[in-house]
């Protein structure tokens, strides 16, 4: 509000019009108003809880939480409150990591398919931004899990495809309404010491990362960075594999004898689908028009002078288009993959058991209510934090290639 | 750009096809695999819409869609209110058009005026949505009690009728804008009743009117003429008062809202009452006041931080421990606290970007002319800044209008609530329960694409007044 | 100096609202939903049939009873196609509305969900609430509810396709069990497998809207619920040409649902319980709503029942309740017809008969 400080008068003006008294009062005065209204609404609560005989305290973080956890097997009735707390997380985590993979990969197909020249593709790809931007993700999540899972093609658990590889017997695929199975990793030996390997192995890729960006910086070599960053992180996982004495071993996907049970591999159960899918195309249609817009706000003469170099159509969109493009939409992009995350909450809507899930069948089954929401916000708060980090990072980064 | 373009011949079907479908190799091939899945896709859509849905479920239950539990017998209450908006838009649109006019006229511009039709295409989707309901009505066996039609009908005349202040001289401009606010007003108490506070919006209104109306050069002392204004503000507030107590009575209150109805009021009432602290909050972040720009930069954080669905549960299970004993706040206006103060930081980041947009000049322009700071905000800044966020306004009104659909969650039967009823009655416990997934979802999208056609269309039209 | 003028309007504008709107009593234009129910936490400690500060008062005060209810509950909760409440749990609220305020349709529905049922009742934002809620010592003794008659005995089944072919629990290791969030049902569904040792996973939905495309579908394999709502949606499903349903013979809980009103409250309390059961007694006479109105029979307790002198006055009830109940609403026999058999389920051999036909329906006498 005083935004300015000019003050042209020569004589002090009344020490209730100087700007000096005004901002430090103006401070004061603010931050008067904001502690008493904490510290109402804080008092009220004190004697409200005191009133009805209610605990703040987050002792129930240790007691056992009576239920199970949907495919969580190692969870069971009697496992603390504070583990469930840490299966939400892990499930909020995951529908948002992939989600926001699925969505960056849709969006970007969309994006670049609305600027398409071919009539078809530009028409399907705007019918899906309309269609998917403009219905709540809520119904969306519902309608995945009837259009796939309950009426759609899949059949049930025991009578489950399941796919292999010819030539061999290992299932490699197994779909259903329910938990569908691919080839995952299971530990024979010990592992910590291929962990150990790993890391190095990241640390050595980004040493050599480093120097490729700088050979191409000095000499203007191809870096092949990508290429020789997977190709150390490779190198060290295999020897790794072996020096450690072969801890683990790929399983297959295998269904039990009697149909129940999905053994080996990774199960991936159809509420982890039905939030991650329906959340990454929802998403894809917003981060589809932002790239669209990106792509469009870059000079055309940027494309001109891409053709007159003979480029390849990829090759325009490859080097010279969106590389630009990525600077004007990844902040936008990176808000909406927030937008993602927290939209992981209706992840109730499919039986997903992520953390608003849990936090809500615990406040069902009797936990405090209020104890249990702070925890649930804290744990979107971190994520959102970690996101904005992010977010400052590239935005910073980018301030550095402008020029 | 194609005002320029030559006049071609029309392209035959081969050509259009070999230029938009198959202009390389690559293009073609991708016309060639997607041509027969799209395809697919729509006749699987066709198929359900036009041959296997049994709409019976909506049909039977399309008040209970509309209105919910609203009690029935208050139904009147509901289209008085349609028609009170109807009205409303139309002396809105009508007012907007005639000062476009004023303005295109004092730059010596020719005025190109929009046409019905032009308004009917950009809300295509609503008019289908309403065609729609329209035609489900008439499946209805039962049927209502007023006739539909007549009732769309009615709505078309209200907004024609209230387009006409269009005509009116260029010195009732500002009236209009203040026969919206107060149509939208009464609208609102027309279904929730004129007793109670509800005269302060109007009153506030009509006393700012009266007081900024009457000039203050007529008088040779200031101080008269701050009296004589004073005291008219005063009056007519009064009066409303006066007014209010004679009408007082009992309406309908939010309470008992539900079904698209309650999804409605309830976005808008959000966005209405988030905008004042959104405001304070955009301004108190761009402070140069430390304590200032923390305490908003703090609670605009959190707030974006959290889903809405949490801020729905704390609403619901935390707020009345917030509160005196004595309080207690009814789930519905617990769930608007919630979504307001959800909306406030959203509003405030909006505010904010409008904030950062106007050129540093306009208010250096302000300082050169020795305005006061709180003058500088009041005449140059925010005018110019509220004005650039509108588009941007619409489209937090639209996230609103769908992020509404959560408070299912919490149990309150907004529009996609319904469902869970309507599944319950014993005709159609569990039977077509995707047909009315899909009507709710469209629903929500003729409501959503309308709105951001309108929000894109406000974007391109400020962006070409820059 | 015009920023002063401002202010000065602001305030001068603010002075004359605050001084009228001082004499109007509602804030935002609603209408209070809860009759002044915050009273009835001050309700604590009174004596018997002193009702000073009673929800009672409160109620006649408004002459309208704010009942929570369930609104997507077939056969005891639902809203019909015209917006009207039906079912069983509904019908109870009404007969407490008969018997207290002379009028059935005095009744304001308050549609609740699981989670939200007894923070809304210590609010006091329901006066009553009859929402198919268990009757469980840690909910009477913790959430400050007051558990009354039980008009409804339930207890939870196992639903499964009967092509499966499955008869009892130890049948479904291992499978997906959908079951609603948020209930007794899914602590029972964890005990009971506990206890005997079976793996399952929990399939846990907001509601049946979404539960029931998952079952229909196979991805769960069982469905957990009251039999109540088994027996409603497996003659739904069946009657729609879906697979044939089979419900196992055991039931593993037992899950009393009656009326529900907040801890401490006697007065009202006993109004309410003696109108509910109020119902029963008129059943075990054999009147109904269509011939209670005319009895012209000798049995002095039916007589007593019907004038209701001795029974009502300390009870705060009107000395005719039982006939606007039986009148307006209908015995119990009548509410049961009304809405249960057509979920698929029978009186006889049900704990819900009459005690004399070997039910559990037994109230104490109207003497």
């Amino acid at each position: 509000m005083t935004t300015s400080q000019t003050t042209t008068e020569v004589a002090r003006p009344p020490f209730w019009r100087d700007i000096r008294v005004i901002r430090v009062v103006g401070q004061i005065v603010a931050v008067v108003i904001v502690f008493f209204l904490l510290r109402y609404f804080y008092g009220n609560l004190i004697e409200n809880f005191n009133r009805l005989g209610i605990s703040t305290s987050y002792g129930f973080l240790s007691s056992p939480t009576n239920f199970r956890i949907t495919y969580h097997e190692s969870f069971n009735p009697r496992s603390p409150v504070w583990e469930m707390v840490l299966v939400g997380v892990k499930n909020t985590f995951l529908a948002g990591f992939f989600g926001i993979i699925l969505a960056s990969v849709v969006g970007l197909f969309v994006g670049v398919s609305r600027l398409s020249e071919n009539w078809l593709i530009n028409k399907a790809a705007m019918l899906y931004v309309e269609t998917f931007r403009n219905i709540p993700p809520l119904v969306i999540i519902v309608f995945f899990g009837f259009a796939v899972f309950f009426y759609g093609p899949f059949p049930i658990f025991s009578e489950s495809w399941e796919f292999s590889l010819p030539g061999s017997e290992n299932v490699f695929l197994i779909l259903n309404k329910d938990r569908w199975g691919i080839p995952g990793f299971s530990e024979i030996g010990n592992l910590t010491f291929f962990w150990v390997v790993l890391a190095l192995g990241v640390i050595a890729a980004i040493v050599v990362w480093k120097w490729r960006t700088r050979m191409f910086d000095r000499t203007g070599q191809p870096h092949h960075r990508v290429l020789w960053a997977t190709g150390v992180v490779l190198a060290f996982s295999i020897v790794g594999y072996f020096v450690t004495g072969q801890p683990f071993e790929v399983s297959y996907p295998a269904i039990s004898e009697d149909r129940r049970v999905l053994n080996g591999g990774f199960a991936i159960n159809w509420g982890f689908i039905s939030v991650t899918v329906a959340l990454g195309l929802y998403t894809a249609s917003h981060i589809g028009e932002i790239i669209r817009g990106s792509i469009l706000a870059i000079h055309s003469g940027q494309s001109e002078a891409a053709n007159a170099l003979a480029l390849s159509g990829f090759q325009r969109y490859r080097f010279v288009i969106l590389p630009q493009a990525m600077r004007i939409a990844l902040p936008p992009t990176i808000n909406q993959y927030l937008n993602l995350v927290k939209n992981t909450s209706l992840g109730t809507a499919a039986a997903y058991a992520e953390i608003t899930a849990l936090t809500k069948t615990s406040i069902g089954n009797g936990r405090p209510t209020f104890q249990s929401i702070v925890i649930m916000m804290a744990v979107y708060l971190a994520f959102s934090l970690v996101i904005s980090a992010i977010l400052n990072v590239v935005n910073q980064r980018l301030k550095l290639v402008d020029r | 750009m194609t005002a320029s373009a030559p006049v071609l011949a029309r392209p035959t079907a081969v050509q259009w096809a070999r230029k938009n479908l198959f202009n390389n190799w690559w293009s073609g091939l991708v016309t060639i695999i997607s041509l027969p899945v799209l395809a697919y896709i729509a006749y699987r859509v066709l198929l359900f819409v036009f041959v296997n849905a049994q709409w019976e479920a909506v049909t039977r239950n399309l008040t209970l869609f509309m209105q919910g539990t609203f009690p029935r017998d208050e139904q009147w209450r509901l289209i008085a209110q349609i028609l009170f908006f109807a009205l409303a838009f139309g002396v809105g649109a009508g007012t907007n058009s005639a000062s476009t006019r004023d303005a295109a006229e004092d730059a010596g511009l020719t005025y190109i005026k929009g046409t019905i039709f032009g308004t009917f295409r950009r809300m295509w989707s609503l008019a289908l949505f309403i065609g729609i309901l329209l035609y489900f009505a008439t499946l209805d066996p039962a049927g209502a009690w007023y006739n539909p039609f007549l009732l769309v009908a009615a709505v078309a005349v209200m907004a024609v009728l209230g387009y006409q202040v269009k005509w009116l001289p260029r010195r009732f401009r500002n009236l209009g804008w203040v026969l919206t606010g107060i149509l939208l007003v009464f609208g609102f108490q027309i279904v929730s009743g004129f007793d109670a506070g509800g005269w302060v919006p109007v009153g506030l209104i009509l006393a700012v009117t009266a007081y900024s109306a009457i000039a203050a050069d007529r008088f040779n002392n200031r101080w008269i003429a701050a009296g004589v204004r004073l005291a008219a503000a005063v009056v007519v507030a009064l009066t409303v008062r006066f007014i209010y107590i004679v009408v007082d009575t009992t309406g309908v209150g939010w309470d008992f809202w539900s079904g698209l109805h309650l999804t409605l009021m309830v976005s808008a009432l959000a966005i209405v009452l988030a905008f004042p602290l959104g405001l304070v909050l955009a301004l108190a972040r761009r402070s140069t006041l430390p304590a200032l720009r923390w305490i908003a930069t703090g609670y605009i954080e959190l707030i974006r931080g959290v889903p809405l669905i949490a801020l729905l549960f704390m609403g619901q299970y935390v707020l009345g421990f917030l509160l005196p004993q004595e309080v207690s706040l009814s789930s519905i206006t617990r769930a608007i606290v919630a979504m307001s103060l959800f909306t406030s930081a959203y509003v405030a980041e909006i505010v904010r970007g409008g904030l950062q947009s106007l050129p540093k000049g306009q208010t250096e322009a302000g300082q050169a002319l020795g305005m006061a700071p709180p003058t500088i905000m009041r005449r140059i800044v925010l005018p110019q800044a509220l004005r650039a966020v509108i588009p941007a306004m619409v489209g937090q009104f639209i996230s609103l209008f769908k992020d509404s659909s959560l408070l299912t969650i919490i149990g309150i039967l907004e529009f996609l609530g319904v469902r869970e009823i309507v599944h319950a009655q014993p005709d159609f416990r569990g039977v077509a329960i995707a047909e009315t997934l899909v009507f709710v979802a469209f629903g929500y999208w003729a409501f959503a694409f309308a709105m951001s056609r309108e929000s894109q269309r406000l974007e391109r039209r400020l962006r070409v007044s820059r | 100096m015009k920023r002063i003028k401002l202010l000065a309007l602001i305030s001068a504008l603010m002075l004359v609202f605050t001084a009228c709107t001082a004499d109007g009593n509602g804030d935002d234009g609603t209408i209070t939903t809860a009759a002044d129910g915050g009273s009835d936490e001050n309700g604590n400690g009174d004596g018997d049939g002193d009702s000073m500060g009673s929800t009672l008062d409160a109620v006649i005060a408004a002459d309208q009873i704010v009942c929570g209810v369930n609104d997507g509950l077939p056969g005891f909760g639902v809203v019909d196609d015209a917006g009207e409440y039906t079912g069983f749990d509904v019908d109870f609220c009404r007969v407490v509305a008969a018997a207290i305020l002379g009028d059935a349709n005095k009744v304001e529905f308050f549609p609740l969900t699981a989670e939200a049922r007894f923070p809304a009742l210590q609010a006091g934002e329901i006066d009553l609430m009859i929402r198919n809620t268990t009757w469980t010592a840690t909910r009477d003794g913790q959430e400050g509810a007051n558990f009354l008659f039980t008009t409804f005995y339930d207890g939870q089944g196992m639903m499964v396709p009967a092509a499966t072919g499955f008869t009892e629990l130890e049948d479904l290791a291992n499978a997906n069990i959908c079951v609603l969030s948020g209930t007794t049902t899914e602590l029972n569904l964890t005990a009971v497998f506990e206890a005997r040792g079976i793996a399952f996973n929990p399939q846990v939905f907001e509601d049946n809207t979404q539960l029931r495309p998952a079952y229909e579908g196979g991805t769960c394999e069982a469905w957990t619920s009251d039999a109540s709502q088994l027996a409603a949606f497996k003659s739904s499903i069946e009657g729609e040409g879906g697979e044939e349903q089979f419900i196992m013979a055991e039931i593993f809980s037992k899950e009393p649902l009656g009326p529900v009103v907040a801890d401490g409250d006697t007065a009202w309390a006993q109004a309410v319980e003696w109108a509910v059961m109020a119902t029963v007694q008129a059943w075990e006479f054999g009147l109904d709503s269509s011939n209670i109105g005319s009895y012209s029979g000798d049995d002095p307790n039916i007589q007593n029942f019907i004038s209701g002198g001795d029974i009502s006055a300390g009870l705060n009830l009107p000395a005719d309740f039982a006939v606007q109940v039986v009148e307006q609403v209908g015995n119990y026999l009548e509410i049961y017809e009304a809405h249960i058999p057509a979920l698929g389920l029978q009186l006889e051999g049900s704990p819900n008969n009459i005690w004399t036909e070997g039910g559990l329906m037994y109230v104490p006498p109207f003497r």
